[in-house]
């Protein structure tokens, strides 16, 4: 049994986003990228899987680029057994395009089931999933909260709002969106990431855009107008005289 | 003189006895030496000599516990001296004619006296300890309920071990010293060098059975010696010979630098021979006093941690699996499954109280601070302290904050701080993660920031370059990351150009202090504290006024105890005219504020009754003073919440010694002035006994 897990870097929102000059874009010069912590879910039920026995080969594929290194020597000292970069040829200009890269990649590689995270901040629709499992013609199921894998299926379970638990029943080959692991995910310790980095090698695959142009366009990009601020009010008095100005009182 | 069956049945029982102790000293040295070697080894025989001068002066075991003590060095002076008194009453078994009883020789006089001096006093000694932990049965020695106890220390074997040692000590010498008043009583003499046993022997006057009672008291002395020596290797009372040997391994660095782990590719310690040696020996110079656990703010705030039974727990795992740990494949079990819980190891605060007050040179903190690497290799901690590592690993902080923010409390300042990446400084100011981000230290920060503006020092900042320097990093197990942040700031500092490193914070100061030279970076640092004393002694500093208030003053671990910095800022503190009133818990015995060692970051275990920090404000509150003077960041943000925790706001008062030169420099009327009209009003509401508070709090911006 072999899972992919697909990592993405994502602007870290620690920090305050700028918007580029074209006002189309985010200032990327500025960011500081991090591991999508959906993806940390994701990559943390893959290695549980794998020490439960359930799983052999847990393989973490990100995209080549700033930080990759980083994020996938991380993941082998997790307890990833191989990782590799994804070298885009192109640009993925919209998040459709991204994941049918992901999805060229992933189908190179080959698994059993291919694990991410369900969304992230630059996917908030959580479209990863569906549209790798369309591309490769495999089964989908996201928002997941924990796997079980015997022989070739997989026990899928889901968290509905209101407290209801669902079970799913898939074959594999599967496309899992994780939104949350079994626990939390492991720390991985520098000193052992510098070891991995001195032993491990990193492997590299390929994905070439050839989807042509987005259909996507982007407009604007602005951060949210500032509002007006709060006032503090000292006394019940000044509550009433405010909602008699605005004509409630 | 002994039958000359007694003659060979004392020999055999040498022979049998001596044998069987033999064998288990060889055990004990092969479980000793499967440790990883002692760090500090070198020049051992000077270092042995030196440790046995300590000794001889009782010098470690003088630092607490006075009573105690005294009755301590009568039995060590006492034993010390029976070890000529053994030699004397074998001479006497065997040598026809040997006695000193009523000699008029005066070598035999001066033994005879100091051998009936010192039987007093040993067993004076005894009785004290015997009752002390029989009859009165101090708290001290009873672990909190959720500490992890070996079983063989859970069945109750420290007060059974105690119990043996206490009264073979009571029959060894009470024996001898019956033997001679038996002595002196068939001789019917009156000896003036053997007072006491003179004083006792009429009452045997005559008494049938003298000789009997001769031959049985001497059995009962020596005998009993011989007799004694098996048990001896597993006893608490090996401390006597195994106390030395590990004050002589005591290391001889800074107390504020780490080791670095033995091995890098399984740093730390999981199992008993992960240990260095030496601290394997710890386990049996420990004579189970809890000194350490007296002044442990983990086991005092109700935490399952007791660096006592830490050091016990090794000694009754080891002494009942001697055979298979001296053999070729030891044991499999992990320090976690004997030594202490996880939770124990994570609930250490690295305050140093148990190491600084051991008399036997054990350092219980550092197999904590080894097993922590250990866990944290394995990825096994505390969900927090995993956050809070990955902070700092992403963003060089502990808060979670933006680096690119680390400067923004200057924002508030009239004036500009230099970036000393870019400009020459006289003084580098590390300004340290909590100065820089906490809420409740950024008005210090600022503070500290006019005052040296006001004094025309020439400083800077490096602003985003600078990452928590990881003193609690490294203290928390995370050596990986620590070498990390310490080489990033290593080098930021080493492109800037500067002659001296000032901080505000402790934990920065000692790491910057202690551990950066190892990494390469060789600067000259000082704490605020010796800093602006410094300055007002140089008179850069004007103060213009005496604040002429009361308060007590807060030992910063990191400060005290690591680095020996206790005068600076008590007389900082008075030269602006505030009354020191001492804490009775200050300098070297002052008691940590729980936030140490990563503590900080990871939440209270829930048995936790009593914070430090809450136990630590209970205490000041006691003294009738206001203020609370802190030198340390993050003690401003702990007592700060113990003061509303254990409900003392409105008469306690948190304050950094900064603060106070900021308003002794008269800083305080000047910013005042240029206060926003609503912060003013908000001092003028405040209510009189106040009033003074509000001007310490009265934010710059």
């Amino acid at each position: 049994m072999k899972i992919l897990v697909l990592l993405r870097q994502v602007p870290d929102l620690v920090e305050d986003l700028e918007v580029d000059d074209s006002g189309k874009a985010l200032d990327v010069s500025e960011i500081k990228f991090k591991l999508n912590e959906y993806d940390e879910h994701a990559l943390e039920e893959a290695i549980l899987l794998k020490e439960r026995g359930e799983a052999d080969e847990v393989v973490a594929l990100t995209q080549e680029g700033e930080g990759s290194e980083k994020v996938l020597y991380t993941a082998l000292a997790k307890g990833a057994t191989l990782a590799k970069s994804i070298a885009i040829s192109g640009e993925a200009s919209d998040s459709a395009q991204f994941a049918k890269l992901m999805a060229e990649a992933a189908k190179a590689e080959g698994g059993d089931m291919i694990m991410v995270g369900v969304q992230s901040v630059d996917d908030r629709d959580g479209q990863l999933a569906p549209i790798v499992a369309a591309s490769l013609d495999m089964p989908c199921i996201s928002a997941v909260t924990g796997v079980k894998v015997s022989g070739n299926t997989a026990s899928i379970f889901k968290e509905y709002s209101g407290g209801i638990m669902a079970e799913f029943e898939a074959d594999l080959p599967a496309v899992i969106g994780i939104q949350a692991a079994e626990q939390p995910p492991r720390y991985a310790p520098v000193s052992k990431i510098k070891q991995i980095q001195d032993s491990a090698e990193i492997g590299s695959l390929s994905a070439s855009s050839s989807n042509g142009a987005s259909s996507i366009e982007v407009l604007a990009l602005a951060p949210p107008p500032k509002g007006e601020g709060a006032k503090m009010l000292d006394s019940g008095k000044d509550l009433l005289d405010v909602l008699k100005d605005l004509g409630v009182a | 003189m002994l039958t000359s069956y007694e003659q060979i049945a004392f020999i055999l029982l040498i022979i049998v006895c001596g044998a069987i102790a033999f064998q288990r000293f060889n055990e004990l040295i092969a479980i000793v030496r499967k440790g990883q070697p002692a760090a500090h080894n070198t020049e051992f025989i000077i270092r042995l000599i030196k440790a046995l001068v300590d000794v001889g002066a009782q010098k470690t075991i003088a630092k607490s516990r006075p009573v105690s003590s005294t009755f301590h060095a009568l039995i060590f002076f006492g034993f010390s001296f029976y070890v000529i008194v053994n030699v004397n009453d074998i001479l006497e078994a065997y040598v026809h004619g040997w006695t000193t009883v009523a000699s008029t020789n005066p070598i035999a006089q001066t033994f005879n006296i100091l051998s009936d001096l010192f039987s007093m006093a040993v067993l004076s000694g005894v009785v004290f300890f015997l009752i002390r932990r029989f009859v009165f049965k101090p708290k001290a020695f009873e672990f909190n309920p959720n500490v992890k106890l070996e079983p063989g220390v859970a069945a109750g074997g420290i007060k059974r071990d105690s119990l043996i040692v206490g009264v073979f000590i009571l029959v060894h010498v009470g024996s001898r010293w019956l033997g001679t008043v038996f002595h002196l009583a068939e001789k019917q003499h009156f000896d003036p060098f053997m007072p006491t046993a003179s004083v006792v022997a009429p009452l045997f006057y005559n008494s049938a059975g003298l000789e009997v009672g001769i031959h049985v008291a001497w059995w009962l002395a020596m005998g009993l010696i011989v007799m004694f020596l098996p048990y001896f290797p597993k006893s608490k009372h090996i401390h006597l010979m195994i106390a030395p040997l590990n004050l002589a391994f005591k290391r001889d660095n800074a107390f504020g630098e780490l080791e670095k782990p033995a091995n890098k590719s399984k740093p730390g310690a999981k199992e008993l021979n992960d240990l260095p040696l030496n601290r394997v020996l710890n386990a049996y110079a420990c004579i189970m006093c809890n000194r350490c656990q007296e002044v442990c703010p983990a086991h005092e705030s109700g935490a399952p941690l007791s660096p006592g039974a830490l050091e016990i727990n090794k000694r009754y795992y080891i002494n009942r699996n001697a055979k298979a740990l001296a053999g070729e494949n030891g044991t499999a079990d992990a320090l976690l499954d004997y030594a202490i819980s996880e939770d124990g190891v994570w609930a250490c605060t690295t305050c140093f109280a148990c190491a600084n007050i051991c008399p036997v040179g054990n350092e219980p903190i550092m197999d904590l601070i080894d097993m922590r690497r250990n866990q944290v290799f394995d990825a096994q901690m505390p969900a927090e302290l995993a956050d809070a590592l990955r902070g700092l690993d992403e963003q060089g902080n502990s808060l979670g904050e933006s680096a690119r923010k680390r400067s923004g409390w200057t924002k508030p300042l009239d004036f500009k701080v230099k970036d000393a990446t870019k400009d020459e400084v006289k003084y580098l100011w590390f300004v340290g993660d909590y100065a820089s981000y906490n809420q409740n230290c950024l008005d210090n920060t600022r503070k500290f920031a006019e005052i040296l503006n006001e004094a025309g020092i020439d400083f800077g900042i490096m602003g985003k370059k600078e990452k928590s320097a990881g003193n609690d990093v490294r203290r928390a197990g995370e050596e990986g990351l620590f070498e990390v942040l310490a080489e990033s700031n290593i080098e930021a500092m080493n492109e800037c150009n500067f002659e001296e490193v000032i901080t505000t914070d402790p934990h920065t100061f000692n790491t910057i202090k202690n551990e950066y030279p190892a990494l390469g970076g060789e600067f000259k640092v000082n704490h605020y504290s010796t800093f602006l004393l410094d300055m007002i002694n140089s008179g850069k500093i004007n103060l213009k006024k005496k604040l002429d208030i009361r308060a007590t003053y807060h030992d910063p671990c990191y400060l005290g105890r690591y680095n020996g910095i206790y005068k600076a800022p008590r007389e900082l503190m008075e030269k602006c005219g505030v009354d020191v009133v001492e804490m009775p818990r200050n300098k070297s015995n002052s008691f940590c504020c729980g936030a140490g060692g990563g503590r900080i970051w990871i939440p209270d275990h829930e048995d936790v009754k009593k914070r430090p920090s809450e136990n630590r404000m209970e205490e000041a509150s006691t003294l009738g003073v206001e203020y609370f003077a802190v030198a340390c960041p993050k003690d401003m943000t702990m007592f700060s919440d113990a003061i509303k925790t254990v409900g003392l706001e409105g008469k306690m008062q948190t304050v950094d010694i900064v603060d106070l030169v900021w308003q002794a420099m008269g800083l305080d009327s000047k910013n005042g002035q240029e206060a926003s009209s609503e912060k003013s009003a908000e001092a003028e509401k405040s209510t009189n006994n106040q009033a003074d508070l509000n001007k310490i709090n009265v934010s710059l911006n």
